[in-house]
């Protein structure tokens, strides 16, 4: 009897990487998967979502994956995927829905309210009788409240080999670094799946509970975040899994993927000046092999005296290109002068240093709507940031991207009304 | 045709000193232990005062009552009664004066009221001095002997929680009722965190009316237990997430021991519990001592090695899930969330070595925001705990020293963490503990070891109250704080009732897909 196979990927973050270098890596990690399974013959592929940056992603960056995934297609292996947080589009049609009625993949997802409760359908893999259901993730962790009123209980009777897809962190698994993220608690999902595919969390991990099969995160293929890299570097490894099953789960193998070597290096300007510390990052910088590799530098701490600006990054960058490395990052969010610290972000990476931003300084205005306080108020800044950070398309008038923009933040601020 | 103020009148005041004024009940009035009365002064000015005990008066000599008694008892005039019998037997009531009103507010009084004065029931109007606070915290209504008052009792929770809160009663008197009524007011709005350790799974609800159907529930309240009902967050805690100071004043290590676990957390930083139960060997550690460490981690976590695995019985504790467990429980304090922590499942130590690392972590995060001038943008941080004397009990500080309970009790209030202290047995808490609560939601006691204690430590002098307490009915309290004009006596809503007030959530969720 052939074994049936999947492939589980997550967080691709296709488009994430402006920068040539970066772009290609992770065009190539994702070439890499896609190539693998056809020469694994997998029945069908899972990506539980952020397949993209984001719901309108970079078309060149498209252009790679679509090809990639019509190659998977001509072998036959359908390709089933949610949304994740950053395929979400609160403003209408995302690259996912486009490629979904193209019939190059298929969502998953598909559900309506009866009653109050969230009723979803399964659908059922024609070649393994595999009978698959998902929850899409929304941006901020709203999905939550799907998980609230989900009829777990028509999806745990259902007989069959099924798995569970969703893209949201589990209170009970993350990692501690990521104590604030959203999550929800593993008794939101239904009981009595052979499997659970996971993402969002950016590190691989597996996990084992009565009543549930294997759940499972893949971790990002390549990098969302610069803290991706950082892990990267630091020995996390970036991969997918292929799973082997029949009546259930027989093996949970994960398949690593490394299109580039990196090297981590982390400097503490605390206690030190502008000066010494110059001194000191070059010497040390001076030592590193870095030739074909992607450096990561990550400097932090309060400078005893002088500024940040008197550090010469452009200059350290240049020693390290000149050393060959392909491409180089310079980590300083977590750096403070003494002279120039009013302002302190705990934050490593640029989502929490917002984050805290956001929340520190919400207090501070007196707002009338409630609605613009809190929590909810913070997740309303990062909407509306994602939205002013938009690019304009290829192609775009300069008025038509200003109007986009003007429109998508009416529509996130509920001022639809107003503006009439 | 009565004017009004005749018929309301309850009694007369015909003598008496400071706090043990004497008046006569008129007839048919029924005052009763515990009534707030009030005795109106010139110029809108006026006296509470309040009934802590009740005896007969008459003006027929004793031995004349007792044969009249033995007279009709015995058959020889069932009829027989005393002429004007309202006039010639009624009730004394010794009252106490609890506050003088006037237009600028209510003060400790400080004259006796006008001799010889009406004395009558008091009104809500007679409390509007008593205002909503910016924070409230709702405990009940007014509560005049066993009449029920339309009138609402708030604390500031801001100020009730960091200067503690110790609720003291027997069994059955309504406590666990009274604790599910404030959190349910507390949900209304988000201003503190509450850490709530449940070892009876009282509070959320999971199989009855709970915290979990307030309307803010979602948004406002986590609940951590062994079996999580959908939506709940499994209590798994890493073992990497425990730190020696956690164990500090609840188990009682040896000089010795310590000492080792000080170096295995130097070699091992967060790994220390993982290698003490591996049975790691290292310099300067006698492996009987290794042993004992592994037995005392044993009975209070449940965790022992198991074929190379590290097993927990009751899977709270984890080398693999649970990771950021603490740290949410941590952050949700300070959004403002209740956190009930369902500790029904697992044992004693346990449960308190959880509300340690808790309530370890919180005071070390105010700590520093204080010293960075940052404290004020930190939320109030309270935490209930049941059976109180567990951690705060003379016994237990003198044999373990002190522990974080007992430190935020002593100096929670400078770093904005508070105890509510829930227990049966306030004489086992020692007095400087019980002077630093300044709020006491006293309920009913039959104890008289525990009255005394409660009496003795209150915010307001209640060294008559002693039959008031003991005769205190379930879901009767009365508060004591020095953030009240007096002690006053509430009476707690049930909490079926009360929660049935609020009005149900209606936000609609829309799928999109």
């Amino acid at each position: 009897m052939r074994r049936m196979k999947f492939a589980h990927v997550a967080d691709t973050h296709i488009g994430a990487h402006r920068e040539p270098v970066l772009a290609q890596l992770e065009a190539e990690a994702f070439g890499i998967v896609m190539d693998r399974c056809i020469q694994e013959k997998v029945d069908f592929i899972i990506i539980s979502g952020d397949l993209f940056q984001s719901g309108i992603p970079d078309l060149a960056a498209v252009d790679d994956a679509v090809k990639k995934m019509h190659a998977v297609r001509e072998a036959g292996i359908p390709i089933y995927v949610i949304y994740g947080s950053h395929d979400y589009n609160p403003n209408g049609k995302s690259i996912i829905d486009i490629l979904d009625s193209t019939g190059l993949i298929k969502k998953v997802v598909k559900g309506e309210i009866v009653d109050g409760k969230l009723e979803l359908e399964f659908f059922t893999d024609s070649k393994t009788g595999a009978k698959l259901v998902g929850i899409s993730a929304r941006k901020a962790g709203l999905e939550s409240r799907y998980y609230e009123i989900l009829d777990r209980e028509t999806l745990e009777e259902e007989p069959g080999f099924k798995i569970f897809v969703f893209h949201s962190g589990l209170d009970e698994f993350k990692p501690k670094h990521l104590a604030q993220m959203e999550s929800i608690p593993i008794s939101c999902l239904p009981r009595e799946f052979q499997y659970y595919a996971g993402g969002h969390i950016h590190e691989k991990s597996e996990h084992t509970l009565p009543h549930y099969g294997p759940i499972v995160f893949p971790g990002t293929l390549f990098a969302g975040s610069p803290r991706d890299f950082e892990a990267s570097a630091k020995g996390t490894q970036r991969g997918f899994y292929i799973v082997q099953f029949n009546k259930k789960v027989e093996k949970v193998e994960f398949v690593p993927v490394k299109v580039c070597e990196c090297v981590y290096h982390e400097y503490d300007v605390t206690n030190k000046n502008s000066v010494q510390a110059q001194h000191e990052l070059r010497k040390s910088l001076k030592e590193l092999d870095v030739k074909g590799k992607f450096a990561l530098v990550k400097v932090f701490g309060e400078l005893a005296g002088g500024k940040t600006s008197d550090l010469k990054f452009a200059e350290l960058k240049k020693m390290l290109s000149e050393k060959g490395a392909i491409h180089i990052d310079i980590n300083r969010f977590g750096l403070v002068s003494k002279e120039y610290a009013n302002m302190k972000v705990a934050g490593e990476d640029i989502g929490g240093i917002e984050d805290r931003l956001f929340k520190e300084n919400i207090g501070t205005v007196k707002l009338s709507n409630a609605d613009l306080k809190g929590e909810h108020g913070t997740k309303l800044a990062h909407e509306l940031l994602k939205i002013v950070r938009q690019e304009a398309k290829t192609g775009e008038t300069k008025k038509d991207y200003n109007m986009r923009v003007s429109e998508d933040a009416v529509k996130t601020l509920k001022l639809t009304g107003a503006m009439k | 045709m009565k004017k009004m103020e005749e018929l309301e009148i309850a009694g007369q005041i015909i003598g008496g000193k400071v706090a043990n004024i004497l008046l006569r009940e008129k007839s048919g009035k029924a005052i009763e232990l515990g009534d707030l009365l009030v005795v109106d002064e010139p110029d809108g000015k006026y006296l509470i005062l309040q009934v802590y005990d009740l005896s007969y008066g008459s003006q027929i000599p004793q031995t004349v009552r007792e044969l009249a008694a033995g007279l009709k008892l015995e058959g020889y005039g069932p009829s027989l009664d005393f002429l004007e019998p309202h006039l010639r037997n009624y009730v004394m009531a010794m009252v106490k004066a609890v506050a003088f009103v006037s237009k600028g507010g209510a003060k400790i009084p400080k004259v006796l009221p006008s001799f010889f004065s009406n004395v009558r029931f008091i009104r809500e109007k007679d409390l509007s001095f008593l205002i909503k606070p910016p924070n409230p915290v709702y405990l009940g209504k007014i509560r005049s002997g066993s009449k029920i008052l339309d009138f609402d009792v708030f604390l500031d929770g801001e100020e009730m929680l960091t200067h503690h809160v110790l609720v003291p009663a027997t069994t059955g008197r309504g406590k666990s009722n009274l604790v599910k009524v404030m959190l349910w007011s507390i949900a209304d709005h988000k201003k503190f965190g509450m850490l709530v350790l449940d070892p009876h799974d009282e509070y959320y609800g999971r199989n009855s009316k709970g915290l979990k159907d307030h309307p803010n529930a979602k948004d406002t309240m986590r609940y951590y237990t062994v079996n999580p009902p959908p939506g709940a967050s499994t209590l798994v805690i890493n073992l990497r997430a425990i730190k020696p100071e956690h164990f500090e004043g609840l188990v009682d290590f040896s000089d010795t021991q310590l000492q080792a676990i000080k170096l295995y957390h130097r070699q091992f930083r967060n790994e220390w519990v993982e290698n003490i139960i591996r049975g790691t060997e290292i310099d300067g550690v006698k492996s009987t001592t290794l042993a004992v460490l592994q037995r005392i981690i044993r009975v209070n976590l449940a965790v022992y090695l198991e074929d190379g695995q590290i097993v927990c019985k009751n899977r709270v504790f984890s080398d693999s899930a649970g990771e950021a467990t603490i740290s949410t429980i941590i952050n949700d304090l300070e959004e403002g969330k209740i956190v009930i922590v369902d500790t029904s499942k697992i044992s004693d130590e346990a449960e308190l070595l959880i509300g340690s690392a808790v309530a370890n972590e919180i005071f070390s995060r105010h700590q520093d925001a204080k010293a960075e001038g940052r404290l004020d943008e930190k939320r109030t941080v309270g935490i209930i705990i049941e059976e109180a004397p567990r951690v705060l009990s003379a016994e237990r500080l003198a044999k373990s020293g002190n522990n974080i309970y007992s430190k935020v009790a002593r100096e929670g209030r400078k770093f904005k963490v508070g105890l509510v202290a829930i227990t049966q047995l306030t004489s086992v808490i020692p007095r400087d503990v019980l002077t630093n609560i300044n709020t006491k939601i006293i309920l009913g006691n039959e104890m008289a070891t525990e009255r005394h204690a409660i009496i003795e430590s209150a915010a307001q002098d209640l060294s008559s109250d002693d039959r008031t307490i003991a005769s205190l009915d379930k879901g009767e309290a009365i508060v004591s704080s020095i953030f009240t004009k007096f002690a006053v006596p509430v009476q707690i809503p049930l909490f079926d009732d009360y929660a049935k007030m609020a009005k149900p959530s209606d936000k609609k969720v829309v799928f999109t897909g």
